[in-house]
């Protein structure tokens, strides 16, 4: 504890004093803030004015309180296939004094079905909570935030690398956890003079130490063709033989989560056959050869229907003839 | 020292007040502390109060400001009022005692905290709470010679 004697300064100070801002603050009043109390005295001791005396003025300085919180800025698990995939996350420094946090993450979290890996960790430098290669700041080990005024929070992302040989619904969980660079530990665990001005640190309720999860959900999506042939030959048969016309039918599955975009369905008239016009089909729907008009075109050459998207768990026929030159 | 009296004396001037006798011996003295309420709860449950010396101190914390009086002249003094500004950094706490005399406007007017409202920038007038209190008072009708006693106001870190 300091204590002053200032006898009457505080007469001169206090009308500056109710002229400063106290800001509020979740966290409460700013580490370093100094609590002074004067008591005055006035009485009459039967000659003259009213007297005034002051007391000594208590002045006791508020110590720094290491807090933080982590929180996943992910709605949910983020659908992700192999590659690169971004997790973005919040740290609030909830303390009441400027602190920098140390980050490390986890990728290997207990009753993971496969595990990332992580390849950097950055600031969302732009503040446009989107990761933007080569403008937000990659932080660099031991991977070290800013310096967070209180109650200032910053998103960062975790930039990861999906392995390869996932699985569809596949689900893995990466962790990112902040610690106070000034200390952690306990609730009430003291770093004496490392606070703020000299000021005493001490862990709060979050024991300066806050980490958050993020999810991954492979959302793996295949595509598997069938092509079939059908002959009918020129006396009722199905034989193959010059003149029988022959139908292909291309069946596209898709299987797995979510769905594909742009599938198209593409293939060349064999050899020695040739195309019978009018006769593409998607799903029992007759196309026209021409191309533009429709999802399909045909010619001599080769037919193409762009199916577009397509969700998993359907499939979809296209149809042609030939006849055997 | 010196220099701490020529502040005094300089700020006195600018705010237009006599200058007291400083040389003649104040009858009555006061003497400010501070102290930190500490709550322990042992193994069974039983929580226990301590006052300690405010080591580490931070938001959330509970304090106890204390003032000494004494009468060490040969007079009583009469109308003697204890004014205590509340720091900014900290709010009356909750239990203090409601019949304690306190003001929500910096001084002007002066009431138990329950007959005391509070007027917003939009003239809507709310009971005054304790983290509006700005200053709280102790009257006392005589001090006699030789008499001495304490006041006290517990207070939260905001």
């Amino acid at each position: 504890m300091k204590t002053q004697t200032h006898l009457s300064l505080s007469l001169a100070a206090t009308p500056l004093f109710l002229l400063m801002a106290m800001p509020a603050h979740a966290a409460g009043v700013s580490a370093g803030s100094l609590i002074e109390n004067t008591a005055t005295a006035t009485y009459d001791d039967g000659s003259g004015p009213p007297k005034t005396v002051d007391s000594n003025t208590v002045v006791v300085a508020v110590d720094e309180l290491l807090d933080v919180t982590v929180t996943s800025l992910d709605t949910g698990p983020i659908a992700t296939q192999p590659g690169e995939e971004v997790l973005t996350f919040e740290i609030t420094n909830t303390g009441n004094g400027p602190e920098a946090y140390t980050l490390t993450t986890n990728p290997a979290v207990a009753g993971n079905d496969f595990d990332t890996t992580v390849d950097n960790i950055a600031v969302d430098t732009n503040g446009n909570g989107t990761y933007d290669p080569g403008v937000d700041t990659i932080l660099t080990g031991p991977a070290t935030t800013p310096v967070l005024a209180e109650d200032e929070n910053i998103t960062v992302f975790v930039i990861t690398t999906v392995p390869a040989d996932v699985a569809d619904t596949d689900e893995s969980d990466v962790e990112l956890t902040a610690e106070a660079v000034t200390g952690t530990g306990p609730a009430g665990t003291t770093f004496t003079g490392d606070g703020v001005n000299g000021v005493d640190a001490i862990t709060g309720l979050t024991e300066a130490d806050g980490s958050a999860i993020g999810s991954l959900i492979a959302g793996v999506t295949t595509v598997d063709l069938v092509k079939a042939a059908s002959v009918a030959d020129p006396f009722g048969g199905t034989s193959a033989v010059p003149g029988s016309v022959v139908t292909f039918t291309l069946t596209a599955t898709v299987t797995g989560s979510g769905s594909i975009a742009d599938l198209v369905i593409d293939d060349a008239i064999p050899t020695d056959t040739s195309y019978v016009p009018g006769t593409l089909t998607l799903d029992g729907g007759a196309l026209t050869d021409a191309s533009g008009d429709d999802a399909g075109e045909a010619s001599a050459a080769d037919i193409s229907v762009d199916v577009g998207t397509v969700a998993s768990g359907s499939s979809h026929a296209v149809t042609f003839d030939v006849t055997i030159d | 020292m010196t220099n701490i009296m020529k502040s005094m004396i300089t700020a006195l001037a600018i705010f237009g007040l006599a200058l007291p006798a400083a040389a003649q011996e104040q009858p009555i003295s006061l003497v400010g502390d501070v102290m930190l309420e500490k709550v322990e709860t042992n193994e069974t449950g039983e929580s226990k109060t301590t006052l300690v010396e405010p080591g580490v101190i931070v938001p959330g914390d509970r304090l106890i400001f204390g003032t000494d009086y004494a009468n060490s002249g040969s007079e009583a003094v009469e109308n003697f009022v204890v004014t205590n500004p509340l720091p900014k950094p900290v709010r009356l706490a909750s239990d203090a005692d409601p019949e304690l005399t306190v003001s929500v406007d910096g001084g002007k007017n002066w009431g138990t905290l329950g007959a005391l409202t509070v007027t917003s920038e939009a003239g809507e007038a709310r009971a005054a709470a304790h983290a509006d209190v700005t200053h709280v008072r102790w009257t006392l009708a005589v001090v006699k010679p030789g008499e001495k006693g304490r006041v006290e106001y517990p207070a939260i870190i905001r």
